[in-house]
């Protein structure tokens, strides 16, 4: 058993548990985005941040993989995080601002414009990976994956063609926390022959 | 009795997407007291490693043996559950996963209470099932006999060479011997190849020389029968009654594809236009032309265009050969502008610098042959261009072939009438997915060139001896969910065959009379339609049996309220749908009870029947789309089991309406809503069907008769493809006409039988004809008709008193 400490609460937990998922059991509550619990963490986030005090200093670490050790003393709602926090929405609105799941978060934490330069106001995936390690991890396949790097990065089948390895199955569209993935899916799995017709109302 | 279950439940708080809207303390109270719970608890987040500690700690302490998560999505979660729990001994099946927080939390303006309700109703209905599954042992696989590679396609000596190199002593059926005349005969199957020849002939030499390696006699293949690990071979002996035959621990079918010449609308002479196997044999064996040869890759207009790159490849080849032979010819190749070109830059310009010209032709202008010059649409100029030539080539037509017909027919790999072996492309998850290529190789599974052939045989080869020294090392387990047969109460009337897309059932044994069926379970997929469609109920789906589902749809359908219903949404489609729904926060009406199942095809009518008998005033079934559906035929088998309740219903005078199939795309949660929407003002206008007597009476007969007739379910079975299709396998036919002819009055005779019984069982005195008749308001005469029949098939004994008969059931 490892004893520290979260918001000056003492806490127990046992080697190899994240920050996050010892919190969470401990009823606090730390929002996350590119996180799910069927498959591993992966960091890229950072809205799970949360901030580890030693003595004087301290410093922000991603709770999602930062792994407990004895001892350490976590903070989930310092001025600090919080200030990150907003930092991360701001950039997210100019990211991804057609995410109506994003922009409902964002609210949330009082952050309602950005003033970061939007490229493009359709673009709703925020490239966290999600999908792609729900296809690999969960599927058992890599229909989608992570393609070109850096500012170009995005989500899509090889070659951005439709590909015969997607079985379809939805995995990533209901793991997707912005809703990307209902649009990047019909670029993915070949489309039915049969289609259907969306009813009228 | 709780068949020894030890059920852990755990409800998960999940932040605040679950615990603020449903009332846990209330669901935990209303469920922790059901027979066979050992435990109830609520828990922060199950799924996370504190919370597993817990669940596992529990199994630990307590002897959990199933464990019911109610949580979020099992779609995502279940195999991170199955995972963590494994090393307490936790199989597939024994963990269940209820989405309350897509299905109940976040979808209705319920109360907290009431959504507890809700979501326990599902639970119990989980719970009930848990009881009624019996875990089967983890079985493993022996495989002591050694592989046979048989065929004698191309394929063979790559399977075989992989086998040699991985130290296993195979079997190897070969038509020829001497590897020169292998190679010879090769360009009739895969023109166009000679590069890799020097590298084959290596693997030939070393496959035949090595000390692995048994030569079978050639002979042709006459039977095979059993399963992985425990196969019999036989092969017929020329001029003699008897057959030889092996044991073989599996099978690898190595089998090529057939060429023909396209015909004479092509131009095709065998002269100077010719195909280019035959080409190629003229090229090697006489000469190298001097004039024009122009390749003309016709595969779009012989209506095959997905054949079209390897011709191209082929023709390039040659071409190569020809100019690197006499740089004096002319080399053309015409091919249709919709297809890429298959050659690298770095091709292209070598065939540049060689002189191969890449000709694309209008695709709207079919090429023309006349004498000496070929015409062609441009598509820079729209003009008619000509060509001069020496000689054509054609593409071939690329199909099995009758000899690998006749051969995949033997060994059971014929699973549909069409041109190539290769089933469908499996839309399920990978661990859901037959072995196709493991045991199958060559270009009649699909056209392909021979690099292709040969890596298919290495597979094939490679899959084989990992199977082979995993089940030596005792490694090798049985999948958890297949189907098994009941040798008991087979008939081997063989239907189950004929809809089994997996190619899993097959015969036990070689020779006989009526030859009872088999699953090899290293290759069924555990679709489950075959079980759901057996006439005598001896198949079974291992860890996931009708009778788990029966419990567990008549548990829920006991607790529905008048207006509340069961809706069946397969994992493919409508699960997904619905989850992605709670997930975008849509709102739907409460009265919908969610089922996941993996395909609907694995409904047995009984489990509809059941569903009603037990109060349910309506199911309904979402599916896939019919051309979409992941299991191939699961959604139609469906169909025509709806339409069997749907008969039954009203010959009940009940609303046909009550069951309907519905399609969904899982993309489409909206359109969901819509469909479930539309169903549930549907039922609630119908009111629930009410329950008198008579119409109990009736729901019992319409169980009794779809569970355990077979007459019926042969029948069902039969005409279970799709009505639009031209051609069935083996004795099935199209369902419309079935239906006009014979179904309908087979069906009505059958339920009145089945109410007949049901009436003498229940009030177990004798009747006389006029009574049963006036009881069940039937005619006098068809009631008797069908009491004789009842008599003689010893379900019903007649008495006779003052000379006339009175009737009792016999149980």
């Amino acid at each position: 058993m490892i004893t520290f400490q979260i918001n000056d609460t003492p806490v127990e937990a046992e080697p190899g548990w994240t920050v996050l998922e010892t919190a969470r059991h401990y009823g606090i509550e730390i929002p996350t985005l590119c996180y799910h619990e069927a498959v591993s963490p992966s960091g890229a986030c950072r809205l799970c941040m949360v901030e580890l005090r030693d003595g004087d200093w301290s410093k922000l670490v991603a709770s999602c993989i930062f792994p407990v050790a004895e001892g350490i003393r976590i903070y989930t709602e310092t001025e600090r995080i919080d200030n990150v926090r907003r930092w991360i929405f701001e950039m997210l609105l100019a990211e991804v601002p057609a995410s109506p799941e994003i922009r409902e978060m964002a609210t949330q934490y009082g952050v309602e414009s950005t003033r970061f330069s939007v490229k493009d106001p359709d673009e709703d995936c925020m490239v966290c990976g999600l999908c792609t390690r729900a296809c690999e991890e969960i599927v058992g396949l890599s229909a989608i994956s992570l393609m070109s790097r850096g500012v170009h990065k995005k989500v899509g089948a090889p070659f951005s063609r439709p590909t015969e390895v997607c079985v379809a199955c939805g995995c990533c569209v209901t793991i997707c926390p912005t809703g990307a993935m209902r649009r990047l899916i019909e670029s993915v799995r070949e489309t039915p022959e049969v289609t259907l017709t969306p009813l009228a109302v | 009795m709780n068949n020894n279950a030890k059920i852990g439940i755990f409800l998960c708080k999940c932040g605040q997407k679950i615990e603020p809207m449903v009332d846990l303390p209330v669901l935990k109270k209303s469920v922790a007291g059901v027979d066979g719970v050992a435990c109830c608890d609520i828990l922060p987040y199950p799924c996370l490693e504190p919370g597993l500690n817990e669940i596992n700690q529990k199994i630990q302490e307590l002897g959990l043996n199933r464990i019911i998560v109610a949580g979020c999505e099992s779609r995502l979660m279940l195999k991170k559950f199955e995972q963590k729990m494994e090393a307490n001994g936790l199989q597939k099946g024994q963990i269940d996963v209820i989405n309350l927080r897509g299905h109940v939390a976040g979808v209705s303006d319920l109360s907290p209470k009431e959504k507890a309700e809700k979501g326990s109703k599902l639970i119990k209905a989980s719970v009930a099932e848990m009881i009624a599954f019996t875990p089967s042992t983890r079985k493993s696989v022996s495989i002591e006999r050694p592989p046979v590679v048989l065929g004698g396609g191309i394929a063979s000596f790559a399977a075989a060479h992989e086998l040699a190199q991985e130290g296993i002593d195979f079997m190897l059926s070969i038509p020829e011997r001497d590897p020169g005349v292998i190679l010879d005969h090769l360009c009739k199957t895969y023109p166009g190849e000679r590069t890799h020849y020097p590298r084959l002939k290596k693997i030939i030499d070393e496959v035949l020389e090595s000390p692995h390696t048994t030569l079978l006699q050639p002979g042709k293949l006459a039977g095979l029968a059993g399963i992985t690990g425990d196969y019999t071979l036989s092969f017929a002996v020329p001029d003699a009654m008897t057959r030889r035959q092996y044991a073989a621990g599996t099978i690898i079918a190595c089998l090529d594809g057939e060429l023909v010449p396209p015909g004479p609308e092509f131009g095709y002479d065998g002269k100077t236009v010719l195909c280019q196997p035959e080409f190629e044999e003229m090229l090697y064996e006489e000469k190298i032309p001097d004039g024009h040869t122009v390749f003309w890759v016709c595969d779009y207009e012989t209506g095959q265009p997905e054949n079209a790159q390897l011709s191209a490849r082929a023709a390039f080849n040659m071409g190569k050969f020809i100019l690197q032979n006499n740089p004096k010819a002319g080399v053309v190749i015409l091919y249709n502008e919709q297809m890429p070109l298959p050659v690298t830059a770095a091709e292209r310009k070598f065939a540049r610098k060689m002189g191969i010209i890449w000709v694309p032709y209008d695709k709207s202008v079919r090429p023309i042959l006349q004498a000496d010059f070929v015409n062609f649409g441009s598509i820079n100029d729209h003009l008619e261009h000509e060509l001069p030539w020496d000689q054509i080539v054609l593409s071939p037509i690329r199909k099995m072939g009758e000899k690998s017909r006749t051969a995949a027919k033997i060994l059971g790999i014929l699973h549909e009438d069409k041109e190539f072996l290769s089933t469908h492309h499996a839309k399920v998850r990978p661990e859901m997915v037959g072995r196709e290529e493991s045991y199958l190789a060559g270009s009649a599974r699909y056209a392909c060139d021979l690099t292709d052939a040969l890596n298919q045989g290495r597979k094939a080869g490679k899959k084989n001896a990992e199977m082979i020294k995993k089940s030596r090392g005792g490694a090798l387990f049985v999948p958890q969910v297949v189907c098994i047969v009941d040798t008991d109460k087979c008939v081997a009337c063989g239907q189950c065959q004929e809809l089994c897309d997996c190619g899993g059932i097959g015969v036990a044994e070689l020779v006989g009379g009526g030859l009872p069926r088999v699953v090899d379970p290293m290759v069924c997929t555990g679709g489950g339609t075959c079980a759901a469609a057996c006439p005598y109920n001896a198949l079974t789906l291992q860890n996931n049996t009708n009778a788990q589902r029966e419990a567990r749809v008549a548990a829920l359908a006991g607790q529905m309220a008048d207006h509340e219903f069961v809706a069946y949404a397969c994992s493919w489609a409508g699960l997904p749908a619905a989850d992605n729904a709670g997930n975008m926060g849509l709102k739907y009406d409460p009265a919908i009870h969610i089922l996941g199942v993996p395909c609907l095809g694995q409904l047995d009518p009984s489990i509809m029947a059941r569903a009603f008998l037990e109060g349910a005033p309506g199911l309904l079934l979402v599916g896939c789309s019919p051309e979409d559906c992941h299991h191939s035929f699961g959604i139609d088998h469906a169909w025509s089991r709806v339409n069997l309740m749907k008969k039954l219903f009203v010959f009940c005078g009940f609303d046909r309406r009550r069951i309907t199939l519905a399609h969904a795309d899982m993309n489409k949660p909206e359109e969901l809503i819509k469909t479930m929407e539309s169903f549930a003002k549907a039922i609630k206008a119908l009111g629930p069907i009410e329950k008198t007597p008579e119409n109990m009476s009736k729901l019992q007969s319409i169980y009794r008769l779809v569970k355990s007739n077979s007459r019926v379910r042969l029948l069902l079975s039969a005409g279970l493809r799709r009505p639009w299709e031209h051609t069935y396998r083996g004795d099935q036919r199209c369902a419309l006409q079935y239906e006009r002819e014979d179904f309908i009055s087979a069906l009505k005779e059958e339920f009145l039988k089945s109410r007949l019984e049901t009436v003498m069982t229940k009030e177990k005195r004798p009747f006389n004809i006029r009574e049963l008749a006036s009881y069940l308001t039937e005619e006098k005469k068809s009631v008797a008709e069908q009491l004789g029949e009842l008599v003689s098939e010893g379900h019903v004994n007649v008495q006779y008193k003052e000379g006339k008969p009175l009737y009792l059931s016999v149980n």
